[in-house]
């Protein structure tokens, strides 16, 4: 993660209430908006590396998704802007590496290279889209159901949740820290000192132990006895979540092994 | 069901490293009675909170909780009857969504979805904090905390009630929902608190700890004035009957 | 060191998502084997520790960037390797769910490069050998250093097979890995150091916590054969993956060019849009120095595997494809966008 705590605080914060909100795409069964994220995932980077064009029509979905659910698009282009670093990185090496010269635009040679770095671009917007709207539209909670359903072992369901759930405290608690020793000390840019980290991380994960062992107590308190228990059955509705599913799936098929762009301008053409 | 009583009999704790935290703690809740639990910080009040519970295990005395005496076997029956609102409302709620976090007692009691739905929306709805439902926990305000941690405490359907500092944090508002709910409670109420405004509004009587030991047990009127048995024990007289603003 | 779903493709992120899942199912196995009621809100707590922490940035001295903690050594000490497995999935979950650090199919990869690693072979093999569980200086800060380095060293090297088998990216082999090989090893010994600094800070406080945590039985838990079976499995993905590029890398290459070429993909009828574009195609025709046609599939084939390096144009990137392309994208946006007008006027 990149930023400040603050930014990834309220970040989070931001999903975590978009989550709650309701309508079309948030009522959905889990189940269906995970095995469509996957799908969709799954067919965009199945293309060849050269393929930029035929990513294109997979935009429908995150744009009809952002359209539905009230999700403001700017804020999901925010979050696959901040993705991609190490990305960029990687797939600036192409043009370098590979020179084949692949089209001419005027004046202009759009090597190989290029081309596949455009698609990685591509890849990574569409990639990253469609799981920021995953999470936008899904409560967490309603997710890690919905991922138990599908066969997540229940111990590791239920430490996701225990995760998300103390979570937004403890980097509450690191961010106070780290305040605290910037107002005692002369603000180095790049982040604290290797022993000062030590030092802090070291009583986070003190006072980390000693909340472990409350909150234990609260939940023998409570009577528990080992096992997590969790209601709250979900229900997928053929008619709506089957229909998501088969629609959505059909449609990333049809763009994997058609070529839609050159049908449309052909269409156009005509 | 006169027998949701608490009876204390010489309660003694002492930590590992020998250090006597209860030296010998007596006295007796009867059906109903609402009683606050105050001293100075380091007296034994959240010892021996813990120790009515069975979170951890006196080291000497009896705690007779409703007929069933504390032991380390029927620690889990105690902690049945027993509802513990923690000081740190973020050590009890635990799970996802206040939902999730005020179905967790019953559910682990063994009762039916239906049981544990009505359960729920019975204890959300006594503590104020029906509309938090689905909220995720961490994302509620201090206040909405308290009540949700008071809620998932009810929804155990406690015989006696034990609270531990519950007005700290809260603003006024929710300070005085808060007093609001605990006089309309009908539970046995034990309420560790410094707030001793909080105490003369919900607390007819009053047990003053003092280094581990009760100093005083009493009607909280007749308690409070007493500035000298106050000042001993490290207390004040409350604001409202400082400088003769109150009987 | 995060594997990236722009970088990576099906065939690879699928197999590390069997690997993965594999391991997520075998440690939730072990740890059933094992009940402890108090590890669940431990490993909650801790997993959310380490993603705190790692927000915390540190300078790193003699550069000007900073770095920030992996957390596998200390999670293995306080929870063994099973739970600390566990723990660093669902961190890296909600990583990649909530701040988009790496993707939902490169998560496989991710869990693995970065959990199993530092969980399963530096920890159980380099630390708890050089450090055990006591409390001498010198052997912990040997021993985090050490394993951090490993970890990183053998997490980095898989981010380069993985990535290199997935064909997107261009880097060659030799190249990414004398990238990332001297990188993650500045960072395993920075990491290591830090690492060293909370374990003794934890140790000089309360020496109890890590003796409880790291001894006895938990290590007893992790066979050798767990970890052998683990890197067999990685072993023999690799193996395969690099074979498949040493002997057969032309091939290889002209085999996925075959593949995502169809016959679909043939030139273009001559009307209207196309014509217009046509006489533009001319001017921007592929150079004719490297023998490219808008060709038949089967020529473009031939032509590919006769010249390896130069791929086949028929792969979307005609002109007209990328105009289709463009519009494509302007009509998923305008529908979008129609489609909040409309959930806008019926609020």
């Amino acid at each position: 993660m990149s930023g400040s705590i603050e930014r990834n605080l309220s970040a989070l914060a931001e999903a975590v209430d978009h989550s709650q909100a309701s309508g079309l795409v948030h009522g959905l069964d889990p189940r269906a908006k995970i095995l469509v994220t996957l799908l969709f995932v799954i067919a965009v980077t199945s293309f060849g590396k050269y393929e930029v064009s035929r990513l294109m029509p997979f935009a429908l979905y995150p744009a009809v998704l952002t359209g539905l659910s009230g999700v403001s698009p700017g804020r999901v282009l925010k979050r696959t802007l901040i993705a991609a670093p190490f990305v960029l990185f990687v797939g600036l090496f192409n043009p370098l590496f590979d020179r084949t010269p692949l089209l001419r635009i005027g004046p202009l040679v759009l090597t190989g290279g290029w081309m596949s770095f455009f698609s990685i671009i591509a890849r990574s917007f569409l990639a990253v889209s469609a799981a920021v709207l995953l999470v936008l539209t899904t409560r967490f909670d309603l997710l890690c159901l919905g991922l138990e359903r599908m066969g997540i072992p229940r111990v590791f369901v239920v430490q996701l949740q225990f995760l998300w759930r103390y979570l937004v405290l403890l980097a509450g608690e690191a961010q106070r820290m780290v305040r605290a020793h910037t107002l005692r000390s002369w603000g180095n840019r790049s982040g604290v000192s290797l022993k000062t980290f030590a030092s802090l991380a070291g009583s986070l994960l003190l006072r980390t132990l000693d909340r472990a062992g409350r909150v234990y107590g609260a939940m023998k308190a409570r009577g528990f006895d080992g096992e997590i228990r969790m209601l709250r059955p979900l229900s997928f509705s053929l008619s709506r979540d089957g229909l998501f599913l088969l629609a959505w799936g059909g449609y990333f098929l049809v763009c994997r092994f058609v070529n839609l762009p050159e049908l449309l301008s052909g269409a156009v053409g005509r | 069901m006169s027998h949701h009583y608490l009876d204390v009999r010489d309660l003694r704790y002492a930590y590992p490293d020998g250090t006597e935290a209860l030296k010998g703690v007596s006295f007796r809740l009867e059906h109903g009675e609402a009683c606050a639990l105050v001293g100075a910080n380091g007296a034994g009040k959240s010892t021996m909170m813990l120790a009515l519970t069975g979170l951890i295990l006196p080291s000497g005395g009896t705690v007779d909780v409703g007929g069933t005496v504390l032991s380390k076997k029927t620690a889990a029956d105690v902690r049945r009857r027993i509802g513990f609102v923690f000081q740190d409302s973020e050590d009890q709620l635990f799970m996802p969504t206040v939902f999730d976090d005020v179905a967790f007692g019953p559910l682990n009691q063994g009762l039916s979805e239906a049981e544990v739905r009505n359960r729920v929306s019975v204890a959300l709805s006594e503590a104020g904090a029906e509309h938090l439902a689905d909220r995720p926990t961490h994302r509620l305000s201090g206040g909405e905390k308290r009540s949700v941690a008071i809620a998932t405490v009810l929804a155990m359907l406690p015989d006696i009630l034990i609270l531990d500092e519950p007005g700290s944090g809260l603003d006024p508002y929710g300070r005085r929902l808060l007093v609001g709910m605990l006089r309309n409670f009908r539970h046995t109420r034990l309420i560790a608190t410094h707030d001793l405004d909080l105490v003369l509004d919900v607390c007819p009587r009053t047990i003053v700890l003092h280094e581990g030991k009760v100093a005083a047990d009493g009607p909280t009127a007749d308690i409070f004035r007493r500035a000298d048995l106050l000042e001993r024990c490290r207390l004040e007289v409350p604001f409202r009957m400082q400088n003769g603003l109150s009987k | 060191m995060h594997m990236a779903d722009a970088l990576i493709s099906p065939e690879v992120g699928g197999a590390m998502w069997v690997v993965t899942a594999g391991l997520v199912a075998w440690s939730a196995k072990k740890l059933k084997e094992d009940p402890d009621e108090g590890r669940i809100p431990l490993m909650g707590v801790l997993g959310a520790f380490i993603f705190a922490a790692q927000m915390i940035n540190f300078s790193i001295p003699a550069t000007g960037s900073s770095g920030h903690l992996g957390g596998g050594m200390i999670l293995a000490a306080l929870l063994g390797p099973y739970a600390a497995f566990l723990t660093l999935a669902s961190v890296l979950v909600v990583q990649a769910l909530f701040f988009a650090d790496g993707g939902l199919l490169a998560l496989g990869c991710n869990i693995f490069n970065m959990g199993f690693f530092s969980c399963f072979v530096a920890y159980p093999l380099i630390y708890r050998l050089i450090a055990g569980t006591g409390r001498n200086r010198n052997r912990i800060l040997a021993a985090s250093v050490l394993s951090s380095v490993a970890g990183l060293q053998l997490g980095a090297f898989s981010v380069v097979l993985q990535t290199v088998a997935s064909g997107i990216s261009e880097l060659p082999f030799g190249t990414f890995v004398m990238l990332m090989q001297p990188i993650h090893l500045a960072i395993g010994i920075v990491e290591g150091f830090v690492t060293a600094g909370v374990i003794l800070f934890v140790l000089k406080a309360r020496p109890e916590v890590l003796e409880a945590a790291g001894g006895g039985t938990r290590l007893r838990g992790v066979s050798l054969r767990t970890v052998l079976a683990g890197l067999a499995a990685a072993a023999i993905l690799t193996g395969g993956v690099l074979s498949w590029f040493a002997s057969a890398y032309p091939d290889g290459l002209e085999w996925s060019i075959a593949k995502t070429t169809g016959s679909e993909e043939l030139a273009a009828p001559g009307t209207g849009l196309h014509s217009s574009l046509a006489g533009l195609q001319e001017t921007t025709a592929i150079l004719p120095d490297y023998g490219f046609r808008a060709g038949s599939g089967d020529d473009g084939a031939a032509e590919a595997s006769e010249e390896a390096a130069w791929p086949n144009p028929d792969m979307g990137t005609s002109l007209s494809g990328l105009a289709g392309g463009a519009m494509t994208l302007a009509l998923a946006g305008l529908i979008g966008f129609a489609l909040r007008r409309s959930a806008g006027a019926r609020k």
